[in-house]
């Protein structure tokens, strides 16, 4: 009995330190965000380097894969609403769903998967090769040199991806609303303007950031929790930081959509 | 011990000019060997990249080693990363430059001569030079303590 309550408050005191951590280093990133200090030439360099591996090297993977998947969903959807005798509701279907819910979580998994992992490994080898003193030793702060431009372009690159996946998606759907419907582009785009609601889309934008801000600062932590000078610390940096990287999208998700629909 | 305790306590007391050539400072493995050296300006002073890779350029020239300016720190060889080490190092802006046994880095070199020749080909960016050694290390620098 006392070995369980032990290990009960072992647990939760665990959970209650990394919590405190984390939330500790978000809100030391956040504050950052906003100082000019984190703006000078060396950060600049890291926050290029990054956006260009996070939304440039990705585009024809992004691209190819909005435009499969908009055929798909466009394709079956359009087609039941026909079937269902549902016309009229394509606009909300096209902005409530594949534009508020369909494209974040298509590119927040793409982002996650591709510059997560890497942001995770990345910080976990400069940890166990004691990189990250050596920022120490030289008075460069890890917070303006490594995490700031990282979370920066995570929240811009989600913004960013998630908007051209939407409007991918979009354009396919006037080829094949033509197909299904017979609209003209002028009828598709009236539909669409007609159904696209400014919450909704504070709410995606805001929504992106927020999975843009999260699916990096966690890679970062776990991260910085690899032990120095050994290498079998990054796997397991790396699984753990991809496992929380899913449920903060999870949690993410449903926060999201509680709101949006309460 | 007692070594690693100096050490670490006259880093904190020069905290904000110290220019460590260590093998606990090792060169950040996914920069260039430019950027490593070109990092310290580029934040501390908000120096204009091409600017920061100009002045890495001619450090670089200056120990004839133009040649690793696009590799990264495991191609090279331990007198290319120790020089790397102390270019960057110099970058600090009045350098208090520390050597932390360098021949933990230097493993192929015998004596000091190495280390007070590439010291002498940037010795107008320092202000003052300290090597931190084992005392059964001093006669490697005996033989250099002229120049």
């Amino acid at each position: 009995m006392i070995k369980t309550i032990e290990s009960i408050g072992r647990s939760s005191i665990n959970i209650f330190v990394t919590l405190r951590a984390t939330l500790l280093l978000a809100a030391g990133i956040i504050l950052r965000l906003f100082s000019r200090r984190a703006y000078n030439s060396a950060s600049r360099m890291v926050f290029i380097n990054q956006f260009y591996f996070t939304s440039v090297q990705i585009l024809p993977l992004f691209l190819f894969v909005a435009v499969i998947f908009g055929t798909m969903v466009n394709g079956m959807a359009f087609q039941v609403i026909k079937n269902l005798g549902l016309t009229d509701y394509l606009g909300r279907l096209l902005m409530g769903f594949v534009v508020t819910e369909i494209a974040p979580f298509v590119t927040v998994l793409l982002i996650a998967l591709r510059s997560g992992s890497a942001i995770n490994a990345e910080i976990a080898v400069m940890k166990v090769n004691r990189e990250l003193n050596t920022l120490k030793i030289f008075n460069i702060d890890v917070i303006d040199y490594l995490f700031v431009p990282r979370v920066m372009t995570g929240m811009l690159s989600m913004v960013l991806l998630s908007s051209l996946f939407s409007m991918t998606v979009l354009v396919t759907g006037i080829f094949i609303s033509s197909a299904i419907f017979g609209t003209s582009v002028d009828d598709y785009t009236g539909i669409l303007l007609k159904s696209a609601s400014l919450p909704d889309i504070v709410i995606v934008l805001i929504k992106c950031a927020t999975f843009g801000f999260f699916i990096t600062l966690i890679p970062i932590i776990r991260g910085l929790n690899a032990s120095e000078e050994e290498l079998t610390s990054i796997p397991v940096a790396v699984l753990n930081g991809m496992v929380r990287v899913f449920i903060a999208i999870v949690i993410i998700e449903v926060l999201s959509s509680i709101i949006r629909f309460i | 011990m007692d070594l690693e305790r100096e050490l670490q306590r006259f880093i904190s007391e020069h905290k904000d000019r110290i220019g460590l050539v260590s093998m606990d400072a090792p060169l950040i493995s996914n920069l260039s060997i430019w950027s490593n050296i070109a990092l310290i300006r580029q934040y501390h002073q908000n120096m204009p990249l091409n600017e920061a890779k100009n002045i890495a350029l001619e450090l670089l020239s200056r120990m004839e080693m133009e040649g690793v300016l696009g590799k990264r720190n495991s191609a090279l060889d331990p007198e290319e990363r120790f020089c790397i080490m102390l270019l960057r190092a110099a970058m600090v802006r009045d350098a208090i430059l520390v050597l932390d046994r360098p021949f933990s880095i230097l493993i192929n070199q015998r004596d000091g001569a190495f280390v007070m020749d590439a010291l002498k080909k940037i010795d107008d960016l320092i202000a003052e030079t300290y090597i931190f050694d084992y005392s059964w290390a001093e006669s490697c620098y005996e033989a250099n303590n002229d120049q």
